[in-house]
């Protein structure tokens, strides 16, 4: 992400531009606007080039008409000026901080930390800088890596440490920090065939206990549920720099395939980095549709929520492949999903034993062990 | 006596007993929970109906205490007639089952088996007298008696008689009257809090008979107070006084007709029919007969079964006018108004009485009341409020023809929240129901479920339409409200801010706002807000019209006002005129954009609540958000109804005119409040 970076000045300029949008149109006797792109899975389409999701051409206008759009053109400014402050300072905030202090707005005042983070993404979008550009972290901590990986993390002397994410670290992993970009982290060497993302913490611990990255020559990270930013921008910088494939392991459900989404062809609410988030090659390895029954696995019935998500999958132009109709086909047939931890119906070491060699044959042509 | 004797005796008191016990279930004794409350029910009940009929405004206090072992005193007391000496015993002692069946009219007793079954219950569940304590005007002093029942003999034994001078009565009574009637009775039962309580019945009845104060108060064993209750009147003004009607032949059963036909004390079946009938005349009777094929001589007890089913045909096959409507006491819009602001914090209050009308032969009518907003609980079921004859109902709402009235209507589209637009709605709002009938038919004898009649359900379905679409106004003036305080504030605190912030962190100039606030709002906005001056009891309205539009706007303002007699307009700078009844006109100047005109006026003649809301049309060029076109055409039939035909009239004070219903409240100004209410109510409906 390093061509990206912008400098001070540059982020500064653009965040100016922002509020010189609004004042230009008031010194027009025009209600002061702000243009966005609609960020809505109605407004994703597949960059040919890129090979990932990206907005559309669909634009949005946020303008002083209603009272909605007014404070969030109000918020904006404000916000722009507490980056300013930060950029002058040289401090950086999380996005709850700011929500925080936001309290002290008036009527700029945030109404949720939803809101916050929405419009942070906002302003990265019109200003095409990134939310570090403006010393915003985000909230959330980074993923879990384990395997024989090392890489080079400054430290907060400022100094490079060498970590080998299977012999440096303890059962938890290498914790994978908010910035990943090669200013602060380095990818050094390693010695694996693969890269397997997992959703839960209980099976990315099961996987850890039974020694499958060993057995299987490969790396594990843990997602936490839908990936931060910094666990999707690793996982991208692994499979480019190093050439490594990454398979995705999930539960079965609507959700999960979400998160197959968001790594492979770009999340909608970021579609305006795609191309520095997004892994196009990654491979969704399970739970399928079709496993629920072929292994015969306990399920839960489809919440009426579950089967709102499906069908709304069905319209999100990134489900579009045959592969994903028949799989969401199959899923509302089915009226179940499934867990990743109902694979110890078989017994503890049948998911490293039997399920994932099988499914890394079927879907990689890898032969394991 | 001999033994034989004595068992007899004892085995007919049993019976009594046993009759009591075997329908406690409907006699409202089922539960010592229960108990408590149709024992205040029946004492309440007794005390409302005699000062309607004394026509005094009643004053009932209600007090409960706990004793050991599960037992309740109750003491009721009123400001009632109370009863003379020499009927006491018959009043407590005597089960009055079907005694008055040939009068029909409207009265709360129809329900029960009266004050009777409370004086039974207490002595068979504790065996303590009842205290009956009474005081009649006519006499200085009061009485005091202690009333026993002797079932066999179907009376009352009195004991400890006693006379009590006029000062005693006033400390024991706690109240300044030179009448009223104290009951103390001491039970086998249980105070218990909630939706099936003394205080919600007390507090339903006080909805329905605004012209009482009711006061109750519930003690513990330690002299705690464990639950209170006032409700003050909101009216002096009593109910109309209910008139008897014969039954009307199309209401007729065979049973009724049968005992009818066997107790008259006419001679022949001809006069039987004319006398012992509403709207029989002569006429009609000869028809009845001719279509029976009954000869007008026969005696009437003489009649065989084959005849009185014969003449219970010729009943619905001969033509006969509908029976008089007078019979019932509707409590009439306003005042049930004034009943739920008694009991119930809110914003908006709409009611609906329907012309009486009839059901076979039955007469009947149907009242709504619905109130909307303020401190009610926006989660969950609205409070459904059921009354016949001003008598609460409490149990079975699900069963009953009331409920299942409200439950047909689809109240989505009047603004509450219904999961299928069936069922009770839910959201901050209470819904009450009242049917007036001389004749209530309910699912059993437990009567406290309606049962099904399609005339009354159509009756109460156009009743709820009716209120529906009056909170669909309301609801309406309340987002536009909503909408233009959003603008207002967008206009003057959030975008003065987006300019200074984005010139100060730009380093420009700030911009001028006015044309970027004529083109964000492009309207011309009405505010409109009644509050009450409680000093000089005024409702006070302030009007403001904005023009946020790039041009000058010129504009008539009508505004609807309650007006009636006794009712004025006053501290009106800017004149205007009379549009018709109900509507004041002012034409307005041209408002310039970016400029604000204010009307204001107060309304004088009026009770706190009255009036909380003003309905603002115009009438002129471009809309005005806040306030409605004027519909010209049905000004136009208002008018013609009228008579003025747009004769300008300046305003004069009218001084109030005494109504009619003066003569029965006891004290103050209250004729007001009645009178023209014809009117009023027509205005209330025409927008």
């Amino acid at each position: 992400m390093q061509d990206r970076s912008r400098s001070k000045e540059e982020t500064v300029d653009a965040l100016h531009a922002v509020a010189a949008e609004m004042h230009d149109r008031m010194m027009r006797g025009e209600p002061p606007r702000m243009t966005l792109p609609v960020r809505s899975k109605k407004n994703i389409a597949f960059d040919e080039k890129l090979n990932v999701y990206k907005y559309g051409s669909k634009k949005t206008i946020r303008d002083a008409t209603s009272l909605g759009s007014a404070h969030q053109l109000l918020r904006a400014l404000h916000v722009t000026e507490f980056m300013e402050d930060m950029i002058e300072s040289k401090k950086s905030s999380t996005l709850r901080e700011m929500y925080y202090i936001s309290e002290g707005w008036g009527y700029g005042k945030f109404g949720s930390q939803n809101e916050s983070n929405n419009l942070a993404e906002d302003l990265e979008i019109v200003t095409g800088c990134l939310r570090e550009d403006f010393k915003l972290r985000p909230e959330e901590d980074g993923a879990r890596i384990i395997g024989n990986l090392t890489f080079q993390e400054r430290n907060r002397r400022g100094e490079w440490m060498r970590i080998n994410c299977r012999d440096d670290v303890g059962d938890s992993g290498y914790g994978v920090p908010y910035n990943v970009e090669s200013e602060k982290l380095q990818l050094v060497e390693h010695d694996i065939d693969f890269m397997m993302a997992i959703e839960t913490g209980g099976m990315f611990d099961r996987l850890v206990e039974n020694g499958f990255d060993e057995l299987a020559r490969c790396g594990l990270i843990h997602l936490k549920g839908q990936p931060a930013r910094s666990t999707r921008r690793v996982m991208k910088r692994i499979n480019e720099e190093w050439g490594i494939p990454i398979v995705v392991f999930t539960d079965a459900d609507p959700w999960s395939f979400r998160i197959f989404a968001s790594i492979a062809y770009g999340a909608i609410k970021t579609a305006h980095i795609s191309e520095y988030l997004a892994t196009p090659s990654a491979v969704y390895l399970g739970i399928e549709s079709g496993d629920i029954e072929a292994y015969d696995l306990p399920s839960d019935e489809l919440t009426p929520r579950d089967i709102e998500a499906l069908k709304a999958e069905k319209s999100d132009p990134r489900f579009q492949s045959q592969e994903w109709i028949d799989q969401i086909d199959l899923m509302l047939d089915l009226g179940k999903k499934a867990e990743q931890q109902s694979l110890a119906k078989y017994g503890l070491d049948f998911v490293t034993d039997t399920y994932l060699p099988e499914k890394l044959q079927q879907k990689l042509g890898l032969v394991i062990g | 006596m001999d033994k034989a004797q004595r068992i007899a005796s004892k085995q007919k008191q049993i019976s009594i007993s046993e009759f009591f016990e075997k329908n406690k279930h409907f006699l409202g004794f089922d539960t010592h929970q229960r108990a408590i409350i149709t024992a205040v029910k029946e004492a309440v009940d007794n005390s409302l109906d005699a000062c309607e009929e004394g026509r005094i405004l009643p004053e009932i206090h209600v007090e409960i205490k706990r004793l050991e072992g599960d037992r309740l005193e109750l003491v009721t007391q009123d400001n009632g007639p109370g009863i003379p000496r020499d009927s006491i015993a018959n009043v407590f002692g005597k089960f009055l089952l079907g005694s008055r069946f040939h009068a029909i009219r409207q009265t709360r007793g129809q329900q029960g088996i009266g004050i009777t079954g409370v004086v039974m219950y207490a002595q068979l569940t504790t065996g303590s007298t009842t205290t009956v304590l009474s005081k009649i005007e006519t006499e200085s002093t009061a009485v005091r008696v202690d009333l026993a029942l002797d079932t066999k003999n179907n009376r009352a034994l009195r004991s400890n008689e006693d006379r009590i001078p006029l000062e005693e009565w006033f400390e024991e009574s706690g109240i300044e009257s030179l009448h009223g009637l104290r009951i103390k009775t001491v039970m086998a039962a249980k105070y218990q809090r909630g939706k099936q309580s003394v205080h919600q019945y007390l507090r339903m009845t006080s909805i329905v008979n605004p012209h009482a104060t009711i006061k109750l108060k519930v003690i513990g064993k330690d002299g705690e107070i464990i639950d209170e209750g006032e409700w003050i009147r909101t009216t002096k003004i009593l109910p109309r006084p209910v008139v008897e009607i014969r039954p009307h032949p199309h209401g007729m059963q065979f049973g009724t007709l049968q005992r009818m036909l066997k107790n008259t004390k006419e001679r022949n079946v001809k006069s039987f029919l004319r006398k012992e009938f509403e709207k029989v005349s002569p006429l009609v009777s000869k028809k009845i007969l001719e279509h029976a094929e009954i000869d007008e001589k026969r005696r009437p007890s003489g009649l065989s079964v084959e005849g009185i089913q014969n003449l219970l045909s010729a009943f619905m096959a001969v033509k006969i006018q509908a029976p008089p409507t007078d019979c019932l006491s509707p409590i009439e819009d306003l005042l049930i108004k004034k009943g739920l602001e008694k009991a119930i914090d809110s914003r908006y209050a709409a009611t609906v009485t329907r012309a009486p009308t009839v059901s076979q032969g039955n007469p009947f009518q149907v009242e709504v009341g619905l109130v909307f907003g303020g401190d009610l609980p926006s989660d969950g079921s609205v409070e459904v409020l059921r009354f016949a004859n001003r008598v609460p109902l409490m149990y079975q709402q699900g069963g009953c023809l009331l409920t299942k009235g409200i439950e047909s209507i689809d109240w989505r589209r009047y603004g509450l929240e219904q999961t299928g637009g069936k069922g009770v709605p839910k959201g901050p709002a209470a819904i009450l129901v009242h049917l007036a009938s001389t004749n209530v038919q309910f699912t059993s004898e437990a009567k406290e479920a309606v049962s099904e009649n399609e005339e009354v359900l159509d009756e109460l379905r156009r009743a709820l339409f009716e209120v529906g679409r009056g909170l669909q106004g309301h609801r309406k003036r309340i987002g536009q409200r909503e909408k233009s305080r959003e603008k207002f504030d967008l206009i003057n605190k959030i975008l003065p801010e987006i300019a200074s912030k984005s010139s100060s962190m730009l380093g420009r100039p700030e911009p001028d706002l006015s044309p970027i606030i004529t083109k964000i709002m492009n309207a011309v906005f009405c505010e409109e807000e009644v509050i009450w001056d409680a000093k000089e009891k005024l409702a006070r309205c302030s009007i403001k019209i904005y023009n946020y539009t790039a041009r000058a706007r010129a504009y008539t303002i009508i505004v609807k006002w309650p007006e009636r007699d006794g009712v004025a307009l006053v501290e009106n700078e800017r004149g205007g005129r009379k549009e018709t009844l109900g509507l004041w006109a002012w034409r307005l100047d041209a408002i310039n954009p970016g400029g604000m005109t204010e009307i204001s006026f107060a309304v004088s003649g009026l009770s706190h609540g009255d009036w909380k809301e003003a309905e603002v049309f115009f009438r002129g060029n471009g809309e005005i958000i806040g306030s409605e076109r004027i519909d010209e055409s049905l000004l136009e039939e208002i008018r013609k109804q009228e008579g003025l035909k747009g004769v300008v009239e300046e305003f004069v004070e009218e001084s109030p005119i005494q109504s009619p219903m003066t003569e029965v409240a006891s004290e103050g100004d209250s004729s007001v409040e009645a009178n023209g209410e014809e009117e009023w109510k027509s205005g209330n409906t025409l927008f």
